[in-house]
């Protein structure tokens, strides 16, 4: 048994299916290219893949992982990433592949991801007035934002979940655009949902937004208080 | 121009995957590359439709064609049509997103009469004239085909064209034509006047129907005397040529049947007189199991599915189960591919085999009985007896299985209270072939589970003829058989009969139903087959707003003699069999299965499968 560690992305096609169902695309890619997954035991034998963070419905994405075990030690990384590539439908695609050494889990080593989040605005500040109102927003002690859970409603504080946050402002017309470059909390233990810290923001500074995108650039895990990643964490 | 689905709008509906497409084994093309754009339409849900086995097949051997591109469309759910509606979104094409008022046909397949409004429905989401009347040449051709077409009558209006039996030789035969029509500026009804030389091929605009001060039909008359005056089913001769595709698309979210459907034959040797489905697919025709098991393969490689069904109308009966089933399970299992194996009769062989091709708990098993005494039995020529049953249940608790579902109809021809008690009679008679069984066999705890549906009588079967109980007596008998079951492990369901009212008259009606349809949907009727939207109340506005009274379809009992709505459609069987089955039927009289003995059903004509001498 060996595991294999995989990056992949998530483009436009593919970024409206949920996370169940990427799995099964998954699982059925794998048949398709008959690369020999490990099965668990029992009435229902699961295929043995662990991924990362699941990721929002319309986000789309170019640093995805997962964990795939094979019981063929022999089979290269990469000749499982070709085979895989050829059976997986358009928009998703297999970045890279290496052998994981590593105990850890992907899924409970997640730690932060990064977002580029455009935002359209009616074009009332510049660069600069927002980059004071940023900073103001980012040195308050406490950011509460009303987060849902399962068990409903809470009020959550944000602020030591957002790691970075950049911008880059650009006129078009009557409106602004704005790119955001946020770099926050993720995984079991603390989740920062991009669309909740713009609508925070655009609260605190009381701006009109509408979201026209989101993309996650990054997946970091953490190993010994450090931000890795997933792909360095391996070796 | 392909239309623009913002990530906004599609964040904003349940399931947006259903609407967006590119699913591994779709079919994609330059639509500029093709003369023809065809429309393949499910009037449901994108899970309903993707579960059709027949779109599948004709989805892919229409895009064979290098001179077509076929696309599907479902039926929006409610969130999507709104949001579709609010932004003046046309209906589109799954594949390229092209609205398909620009298609040159645009398709419908009819499974079940209550998804007619949805047809109307997507006919006004893609901006096409609802009735055949008022499209120009500039308009799509709206076709038809599927089970509902035989009684082609309530949508005559709405439908330019139906095809009649099964597609896949008439559907390229069409294209075919309208190849050679398209482009030489001859008009829309030119087109319909040449394929209505082909076989199978019914144009309703071309008949004049007269009707007896009654309400029953006087005349059915064609309007030119070359339009053909009977209308012939199509059917494939050969299983084993007929096209099957070797690629099938793989959804991305869960749809109702997420599995390979290998079907195994066409057809029923049975002949129970209240099955539609067992006249109109005569004669039967099985695929050799070679054939099966090279198609298996072909398609689990392309498309990775875990699970292979068969599928039938009577599994038990393909000649070569034995050899298909033993070829599964030994190429299959070392793939991890589950066998399914719905529509199995239970005995010792089934149970054996459902034993080595799925690992799962052994909880539910199902039976049909239809109806609760012999004598009714024999009646519906179902070929059950009770200690088939009992024998089959046994035989099931001794294998450690503990729970039955038993399938029931209320309502049919000549039923009695009596025959109802029978239900709960035959349901205490399983509980006690549990209780017989010993303990260190069976499965802990028994469930058996009693469901009623309401008889709907369909064209084209033996009890055509026959009235549907009314909703009072259904009610009756429903409450009737509450009373009689009160055993704990005994659960009795049953069906809501205002949608079996409906479909009865959609199923036998005539011309005149097509403007309660359009009625019933312009009041708000739509996804009527779902309990959420269905609204009875309108439904029974809508009659009475057309005058039109719905008791005259569904419960009034027809002559021998009277001009049925279809009797224009020939399936094959003759009208003299029915009329012979409907009778013996009357007398308590079985007709043995096909198999044993030819009926004379008329079915022969076909020269096929077990009526070409096979």
């Amino acid at each position: 048994m060996s595991i294999i560690r995989v990056k992949f992305k998530r483009g436009d096609e593919v970024k409206f299916i949920s996370h169940l169902d990427l799995m099964k695309v998954f699982e059925r890619a794998i048949r398709r290219a008959r690369l020999p997954i490990a099965y668990s035991q029992g009435f229902n034998p699961h295929p043995g893949m662990v991924f990362g963070l699941p990721l929002g419905v319309g986000v789309t994405s170019e640093a995805e992982y997962g964990d795939f075990e094979i019981t063929d030690d022999e089979m290269s990384p990469q000749e499982f990433a070709d085979r895989l590539n050829l059976q997986l439908p358009k928009g998703i695609e297999v970045l890279s592949a290496k052998k994981k050494v590593s105990k850890q889990n992907i899924m409970a080593t997640i730690a932060a991801s990064e977002y580029i989040v455009i935002v359209g605005t009616p074009a009332e500040s510049s660069q600069k007035t927002l980059k004071a109102a940023i900073d103001k927003y980012l040195s308050q002690e406490e950011i509460v934002v009303k987060k849902r859970t399962k068990n409903g409603v809470k009020d959550t504080d944000i602020r030591g979940m957002i790691f970075d946050l950049n911008f880059e402002l650009q006129p078009c017309g009557t409106f602004n655009i704005i790119r955001f470059t946020a770099l926050v909390s993720a995984g079991s233990k603390a989740n920062l949902k991009p669309d909740l810290l713009i609508e925070s923001l655009c609260g605190y500074l009381g701006i009109e937004y509408e979201i026209d995108r989101i993309h996650r650039t990054k997946l970091f895990v953490r190993s010994q208080d450090q931000l890795l990643d997933p792909m360095e964490e391996v070796v | 121009m392909s239309v623009k689905l913002s990530d906004a709008l599609l964040k904003s509906v349940e399931k947006p995957s259903r609407y967006t497409g590119n699913e591994w084994n779709s079919v994609i093309k330059d639509p500029k590359s093709v003369d023809i754009r065809f429309a393949f339409c499910f009037p449901d849900s994108y899970e309903v439709g993707m579960s059709h086995l027949g779109m599948k097949i004709l989805y892919h051997l229409l895009n064979e064609r290098n001179d077509c591109y076929c696309e599907r469309v479902f039926a929006p759910w409610t969130d999507m049509e709104e949001k579709m509606r609010q932004n003046s979104i046309p209906l589109y094409g799954l594949e390229s997103k092209d609205p398909i008022r620009d298609f040159d046909f645009v398709g419908f397949t009819l499974q079940y009469e209550m998804s007619f409004t949805n047809i109307i429905n997507m006919l006004d989401l893609a901006g096409i004239p609802l009735t055949s009347d008022k499209r120009s040449d500039s308009d799509s051709f709206v076709c038809a085909g599927g089970p509902c077409a035989y009684n082609p009558e309530p949508l005559a209006d709405i439908i330019d064209f139906f095809m009649m039996g099964e597609g896949e030789e008439i559907i390229n035969e069409v294209m075919d034509a309208y190849a050679k029509w398209k482009g030489t500026g001859r008009s829309r009804q030119e087109f319909l006047e040449d394929i209505a030389k082909i076989e199978g091929i019914y144009v309703p605009a071309f008949y004049d129907v007269s009707y007896n001060e009654d309400g029953t039909i006087s005349s059915f008359e064609p309007k030119k005397p070359d339009y053909p005056v009977k209308i012939k089913k199509r059917i494939i001769k050969d299983m084993d040529k007929a096209y099957f595709p070797e690629k099938i698309i793989v959804p991305y979210t869960d749809i109702v049947h997420d599995r390979i459907m290998l079907e195994v034959f066409r057809g029923c040797t049975r002949g129970c007189r209240f099955c539609q489905a067992g006249f109109i697919y005569r004669p039967v025709r099985e695929k050799s199991h070679k054939r099966l098991l090279e198609l298996a393969n072909k398609l689990e490689e392309s498309s990775g599915y875990e699970e292979i069904s068969l599928t039938s109308l009577s599994t038990s009966d393909y000649t070569e189960l034995h050899e298909l089933t033993t070829g599964l399970l030994d190429e299959m299992e070392e793939k991890k591919v589950n066998l399914s194996l719905p529509s199995l009769r239970i005995d010792s062989f089934s149970l054996d085999l459902m034993e080595k091709a799925q690992k799962v708990r052994k909880s539910g098993l199902t039976f049909a009985p239809e109806a609760g005494t012999q004598r009714l039995r024999d009646v519906i020529n179902k070929g059950v007896t009770e200690e088939d049953l009992i024998n089959a249940v046994s035989l099931a608790f001794n294998g450690g299985w503990n729970g039955v579902k038993l399938y029931f109809m209320l309502g049919l021809p000549t039923e009695t209270m009596e025959d109802v008690e029978g239900i709960a009679d035959l349901a205490y008679k399983v509980v006690n072939a549990y209780k017989n069984v010993p303990r260190e066999k069976k499965g802990k705890g028994l469930n058996v589970t009693v469901s009623t549906s309401s008889f709907v009588p369909k064209a084209f079967t033996p009890f055509q003829w026959e009235p549907q109980d009314s909703r009072e007596i259904l009610n009756e008998k429903q409450m009737f058989l509450k009373s009689k079951i009160r055993s704990k492990q005994v659960t009795y369901n049953y069906h809501e009969n205002r949608l079996s009212l409906l479909e009865a008259v959609f199923a036998r009606g005539d011309r005149k139903t097509c403007k309660v349809l359009l009625k019933a949907w312009e009041m708000g009727c739509k996804f009527d087959s779902w309990g959420e939207h269905f609204k009875f109340d309108v439904w029974m506005k809508a009659f009475e707003e057309c005058g039109v009274a719905p008791y005259f379809y569904a419960t009034r009992k027809r002559e021998y003699e009277e001009l049925l709505p279809w009797d224009h459609i020939d399936i094959g069987v003759s009208k003299k069999y029915l009329i012979n089955e409907s009778k013996k039927a009357l007398e308590g009289k079985i007709t043995p299965n096909c198999r044993v003995n030819c009926g004379g059903c008329g079915a022969t004509i076909f020269d096929s499968g077990i009526c070409g001498g096979n």
